[in-house]
């Protein structure tokens, strides 16, 4: 996808978010985080900010590498976010260098 | 604790290795097609057997896991990896520093064995592309390297048409997601019929073309994500299991509900997957000692952090065809 279009594509699925937070009981991996960015909410919110910053933070990036694209979360979310198009789309322009990071990212666990 | 990951060496390693190799790990191509030489399945023909190599990669994922994880919050990791790069030109030094155990390796093999005469007992006969069984590059995709896995999805399906193709047999959930579902937005034209053996297995189970047996008498069963939300492959394996006499025990999360392995970050964050897989197993554990697996990912994951001496088997361990005259299942 042209980083154009997967930005927008990004923008339009984190508008439907009511932040209702329906999606984090069913995430694997924000049991084990040390933020919200390990969770499908915060990942979908960090993936919308880093489009409009240009940037991405450390953690940020641990958040969206950290998804394991197994679409629990859909199955919960009422307003029909593309959770796993957001991420795996967040990847690809931090691939493609659209994303400013850093390139070492801290990967933090509870317990 | 905190630790670090090497993540763009590790991008560029996976993205590397698969253009010139084939494979996301560089190894020669006989380990991925060497289990199919004793059964003399033709080269060519409309109904491809495809692995996409998943079954065969993932004991050397697993050590190469093991290293990273070994690794995880080191920064001589990034420095190895790059390092480590040398060995995309020397496939068979790769085999030999990886070196898996010889019996994982064996189990593999005697999976695809056994889906491939499954196959052939329900009547269903198959080509096989041999050193054309290229990875399908899903990694690729789900890190977000578009480009690297549209030039390789454009190669895997060039290469499966050379064969003959017109219909492609899968036998693991990502494979059959990324070709079913994903291929056909990146490759031009793509006009493959794609059906997952599980699929062929429970209809020719459901016509009567095949009895089969099984080799357990009950087993909690573990739907793999890519199988259950993507793919909605899940009365299948449950009918293919009934009809070889095994019980099938439901677990808490299960069916589009089913809890992830953990598996997919297990080279990003192998600490995390083990946590995940831990829980899993947990659950698990709540209905029978005995775990059905559907997908190599999820057998590989679960068994590294199988700490509650569970017997965890793929559904190609636990179900055979029944040959005529040959009595009754143990």
């Amino acid at each position: 996808m042209e980083p154009g279009e997967a930005a927008s594509f990004i923008l339009r699925e984190y508008s439907k978010c009511m932040s209702c937070g329906f999606c984090e009981a069913a995430c694997p991996t924000l049991p084990f985080g040390p933020h919200r960015g390990y969770g499908p909410r915060g990942r979908v919110r960090l993936a919308s900010l880093a489009v409009e910053n240009g940037s991405i933070s450390a953690e940020g990036v641990a958040g969206i590498y950290t998804c394991l694209l197994c679409a629990a979360c859909m199955l919960r979310c009422p307003a029909g976010v593309d959770i796993v198009g957001v991420v795996r789309l967040a990847r690809e322009l931090l691939a493609r260098g659209a994303i400013r990071a850093p390139e070492r990212i801290p990967l933090r666990l509870v317990g | 604790m905190a630790s670090a990951s090497p993540l763009k060496a590790l991008l560029e390693f996976l993205r590397d290795s698969t253009l010139r190799v084939g494979l996301p790990v560089p190894l020669p191509m006989e380990e991925i097609y060497s289990w199919a030489l004793p059964l003399r399945l033709p080269r060519m023909g409309s109904v491809i057997l495809y692995t996409g190599a998943l079954y065969q990669l993932m004991p050397y994922i697993e050590s190469l896991t093991r290293y990273l994880s070994a690794l995880e919050g080191s920064r001589v990791s990034d420095t190895l990896l790059r390092l480590a790069r040398i060995l995309i030109a020397t496939p068979k030094l790769t085999r030999t520093l990886l070196a898996p155990e010889p019996a994982r390796v064996e189990r593999a093999r005697r999976i695809l064995t056994n889906i491939s005469r499954l196959l052939s007992s329900s009547g269903v006969a198959h080509a096989y592309p041999y050193e054309d069984d290229l990875y399908s590059g899903v990694l690729l995709y789900d890190l977000g390297l578009d480009d690297a896995f549209a030039e390789v999805a454009g190669r895997v399906y060039r290469k499966l048409k050379e064969h003959g193709a017109s219909t492609v047999i899968t036998v693991d959930p990502h494979t059959t997601n990324i070709l079913r579902n994903v291929y056909p937005s990146y490759v031009d034209g793509f006009d493959l019929e794609v059906v997952n053996y599980l699929e062929v297995l429970s209809r020719a189970a459901e016509e009567s073309r095949i009895r089969l047996r099984g080799l357990v008498s009950e087993a909690v069963i573990h739907d793999p994500c890519f199988y259950a939300r993507y793919l909605h492959i899940i009365d299948e394996p449950r009918k293919i299991l009934e009809r070889s006499g095994v019980k099938v025990l439901e677990p808490r999360r299960s069916r589009e509900a089913t809890y992830c392995c953990g598996g997919p970050v297990e080279s990003v964050a192998p600490r995390l997957a083990s946590k995940i897989a831990e829980t899993r197993l947990k659950e698990l554990a709540e209905k029978s000692k005995n775990v059905v697996v559907l997908c190599p990912i999820c057998y590989t994951n679960l068994s590294r952090a199988n700490k509650l001496g569970l017997r965890i088997l793929d559904i190609a361990e636990v179900v055979e065809a029944e040959v005529p005259g040959s009595g009754s299942p143990q």
